[in-house]
């Protein structure tokens, strides 16, 4: 999904045009998973696959939140734990923490994450813009947000592939 | 600006790899006789395959310009071919050849680069206006030299289209292949004999096509010949893989039951070989020699020549590589099913039978798919041995060149990033090192022409590459005052050695030569030489004695992705040491550890000090090994320096394969601190390689 795209829902959220809300078609797939409380979602063309938890081979000289290597199928591919990244305390691994790899432009990375909830549509009235300056640290990691309309759910928090992957240290 | 004709993108890799590959034959063929300063039939033929094939497949392509060029070329050596007794002087014809290779490497190149389907197309006007005056002047001499008769059979053909004409069908063996060739080899064995000789289907040296043709109704010739008609018969029947024929419109004179069909012993092949040679009295004398040639052509070409070519095919090097990818995926995949902690403690004499033959079938399938990277240095040999040959010309120097070991086989990506480094070592031998003056030569008791050694060898998992000359050596005074005009001197010059001196040639900006020439002198080359063969973890040293000559060693290992390696352990992590740095392990004693006052520690060996760095502090890695005398000391050493490093144990030796760090972690300068790349190991798990140099460093 385009940028464009999503600025567009967010525009036609933001308008309050009703007719344009009413406007309600499926822009594509998130695959949610669990960070402590918080939904996060990554859109589903940058998922390549869910690996169970292995044994990471520490790399010298890397940023924390970097937890090392791991062979996937022969290619090896760089962990990120999304908890230090957003500065969250670490917690013991658990059978339903597992690796998501992602993968963007070429670049593969593994992000470890509490577990994996669900794979679902993004529908553009849900879609809304992510609130200024709430929290810098993990907002610069969210795209946009979904909502659900009758607050049965929690709000998901959708992270932008292209930053997490090619940012420059934050 | 021409436009790649749309739809002819899918063809352009298959065309330039193809058009490519002859060209170089074409080069190589050149190069050959050029030294023999002679053509023989056979290279003459081949080289107006090699043209006739391009002019095709430009056509094809729609590289009007190039397939122009081809075709002027293929009627020169039309002209040639039909008239072998004139190469006599050819020397221009090999300058012209070589310049249309030249005009067509250009101009693929440009095509190669193109944006968006654009390119600049050359012109190539002049060149063919040459090739023309060339074809002109040879077919002049043709005429001047041979009479009528003889020039060309095509000329002489209507003059004798009266005599008596004999109409043959000529079968093949079934499934002998290339039925169109080997008419057009018949023909070729019987046209010196006939006055008259016309076949059909017509087109069939140049169109494989007319195979099925004469597969299904079989090779009509119809000649007249003076006297020798039966001899002409006779050469049909023996003729190599040639089934029967039958004679259609014999003359009148001819007895009838000489004619109707003959079926020949099934043997025909041993027998067409052996024929000439020994029954040399039956050959009328003049041809003799001429049906001996063809017919041994004949049987070459059934023997190498087609079973040869046929088993080379191209592949994309990206498949090779998805190949390797999937061969370690399986290695790794093996041993974690043949090493399963499920099968703990079983007894399991068939398993483990079966999984030793799978093993040794792995380790094979392995080393096939190694092997089928690794390809000879040849091509990019003899690319130099045309650098020289032009050179030579160019600057009228008398150099001979000389390879050796050109068939040692190196992995392809290594063989591509060594074409530069050795083309400019090659250009900076003929222009600085080969003496300008022939007197400078002899004066030292050199001989006159100068020698351009190029050689490679296999050592131990590397691959030692030379570049020498026997010319005018490097000067170390001209060095060293140019070094210090330049300002790139380290410390005091009376410190530095021969040697030193030598080695810093290889600066960036550093050229001694006073003059800026075609081919080198700009001061870049050297320092891209050597940065080029330290991309592909190379050394590369400078040998030059005054007026000796210079020699370039260039040691790279044999291939990129396979090293081997001695896994040391550090906590929990493991490392991949490069065995070719390793010089000897050791486990030590606390009074041998001296310390300095900065209280580092080192180690006394045979008198001499190595300082000792512990491979836990350096990584930051939590170990229970800490004290020196529990673990393990490993010598390491890379160009002269060496030191200790400390570990907690040795796991073993292990052939690796090199995988560089994901791209995602190249922001942090994990190579800059002693790590090249890492490897999965046999039970899937992640080994680091260390970089001795840049951990020595």
């Amino acid at each position: 999904m385009t940028n464009d795209v999503i600025k567009e829902a967010v525009a036609k959220q933001q308008s309050g045009d009703r007719k344009l809300v009413a406007d309600n078609t499926i822009l594509g797939k998130v695959m949610t998973f669990n960070i402590g409380e918080q939904v996060y979602g990554i859109e589903i063309q940058h998922v390549v696959e869910i690996i169970g938890m292995q044994r990471i081979t520490k790399v010298p000289h890397v940023p924390d939140y970097i937890k090392g290597i791991i062979n996937v199928r022969s290619k090896v591919v760089p962990v990120i734990d999304i908890r230090t990244r957003f500065g969250k305390p670490e917690i013991p691994v658990t059978s339903h923490t597992c690796i998501i790899t992602l993968s963007f432009n070429e670049t593969s990375v593994g992000i470890i994450v509490d577990n994996v909830a669900n794979v679902e549509d993004i529908h553009s009235s849900d879609i809304s813009a992510t609130p200024e300056n709430k929290n810098v640290n993990t907002n610069a990691f969210i795209q946009y947000m979904i909502r659900s309309d009758d607050n049965s759910e929690q709000t998901k928090l959708i992270l932008d592939v292209a930053k997490l992957l090619d940012e420059q240290e934050a | 600006m021409a436009k790649i004709e749309p739809g002819m993108e899918a063809m352009l890799d298959m065309y330039f790899f193809e058009t490519n590959s002859l060209l170089e034959q074409l080069d190589e063929i050149l190069l050959r006789t050029e030294q023999a300063n002679a053509f023989d039939s056979e290279d003459i033929k081949e080289i107006f395959r090699i043209m006739h094939t391009i002019k095709g497949s430009s056509a094809m392509m729609g590289f009007d310009n190039l397939s122009v060029l081809a075709h002027k070329a293929e009627d020169m050596f039309f002209v040639i071919r039909e008239n072998p007794e004139l190469v006599t002087d050819v020397s221009f014809v090999y300058d012209l050849v070589f310049q249309v290779s030249d005009s067509y490497k250009a101009q693929i190149e440009a095509i190669q680069n193109n944006v968006g389907g654009e390119y600049e197309q050359f012109n190539f006007d002049e060149l063919i206006d040459k090739l023309l005056k060339a074809k002109d002047k040879l077919s002049g001499e043709a005429i001047g030299e041979a009479p009528a008769a003889e020039a060309a059979p095509a000329a002489a053909a209507p003059a004798s289209s009266d005599k008596q004409k004999t109409s043959v069908r000529v079968f093949f063996e079934d499934g002998c292949q290339m039925e169109n060739l080997r008419a057009f080899l018949l023909i070729n064995t019987i046209r010196e004999e006939c006055s008259f000789l016309e076949y059909y289907p017509a087109d069939v040296e140049t169109n494989p096509e007319t195979s099925k043709e004469i597969i299904e109704h079989g090779f009509l010739i119809t000649f007249s010949a003076e006297d020798n008609q039966d001899y002409i018969l006779k050469q049909i029947e023996t003729a190599l893989n040639v089934q029967s024929y039958e004679v259609l419109a014999a003359p009148t004179e001819a007895p009838a039951a000489e004619a109707p069909k003959a079926e020949i012993p099934p043997e025909p092949a041993k027998e067409a070989v052996q024929a000439a040679p020994e029954n040399p009295a039956a050959t009328p004398a003049p041809t003799e020699s001429a049906i001996e040639k063809a017919q041994a052509a004949v049987a070459n070409a059934a023997a190498q020549g087609g079973s040869q070519k046929q088993s080379l095919i191209s592949v994309n090097l990206a498949k090779l590589d998805a190949l390797n990818d999937i061969v370690g995926e399986i290695i790794t995949t093996e041993s974690m099913v043949i090493s399963n902690p499920d099968l703990e403690g079983l007894e399991l004499e068939s398993f483990s039978k079966a999984a030793r033959d799978l093993k040794k079938l792995t380790g094979e399938l392995q080393d096939t798919v190694m092997s089928i990277r690794m390809v000879p240095l040849s091509g990019v040999f003899q690319k130099m041995n045309r650098i020289v040959r032009d050179m030579r010309k160019k600057l009228g120097k008398d150099v001979e060149f000389v390879m050796e070991g050109e068939d040692t086989e190196v992995d392809k990506s290594i063989v591509d990033s060594l074409q530069d480094p050795l083309m400019h070592l090659v250009r900076n031998c003929m222009d600085h090192g080969i003496e300008e003056n022939v007197n400078d030569r002899t004066a030292n008791g050199k001989p006159a022409k100068g020698t351009l050694k190029l050689t490679a060898q296999n050592s131990s998992g590397e691959v030692v590459i030379t570049v020498s000359d026997d010319g005018a050596g490097i000067d170390p005074e001209k060095i060293l005052a140019k070094a210090r005009r330049q300002g790139v001197l380290t410390k005091p010059e009376s410190e530095y050695t021969v040697k030193e001196i030598q080695n810093l040639i290889l600066l960036p900006g550093f050229s001694t030569n006073e003059q800026v020439t075609e081919f080198s002198g700009r001061g870049v080359g050297m320092d891209v030489v050597k940065a080029n063969v330290e991309k592909c973890n190379g050394t590369i040293v400078v040998d030059s004695k005054k007026g000796e000559g210079t020699t370039f060693t260039i040691k790279i290992p044999l291939t990129l992705a396979i090293i081997d390696g001695m896994e040391i352990s550090v906590g929990d992590i493991v490392f991949t040491v490069p065995i070719s740095t390793i010089r000897e392990s050791f486990k030590v004693e606390p009074e041998q550890i001296l310390r300095d006052t900065d209280g580092n520690e080192m180690i006394m060996l045979r008198g001499i000090c190595y300082p000792i760095l512990r491979m836990h502090e350096k990584f930051g890695i939590e170990t229970e090994v800490t004290d020196l005398k529990e673990g393990i000391l490993l010598l390491v050493e890379t160009d002269n320096k060496s030191m200790c490093i400390f570990a907690d144990k040795l796991i073993g030796e292990q052939q690796v394969v090199v995988k560089p760090f994901p791209k995602y972690l190249a922001r942090y300068d994990i190579k800059g601190e002693g790590l090249s790349g890492c490897t999965i190991m046999g039970d899937g798990s992640i080994s680091l390689i260390i970089d001795t140099n840049t951990l020595i460093g």
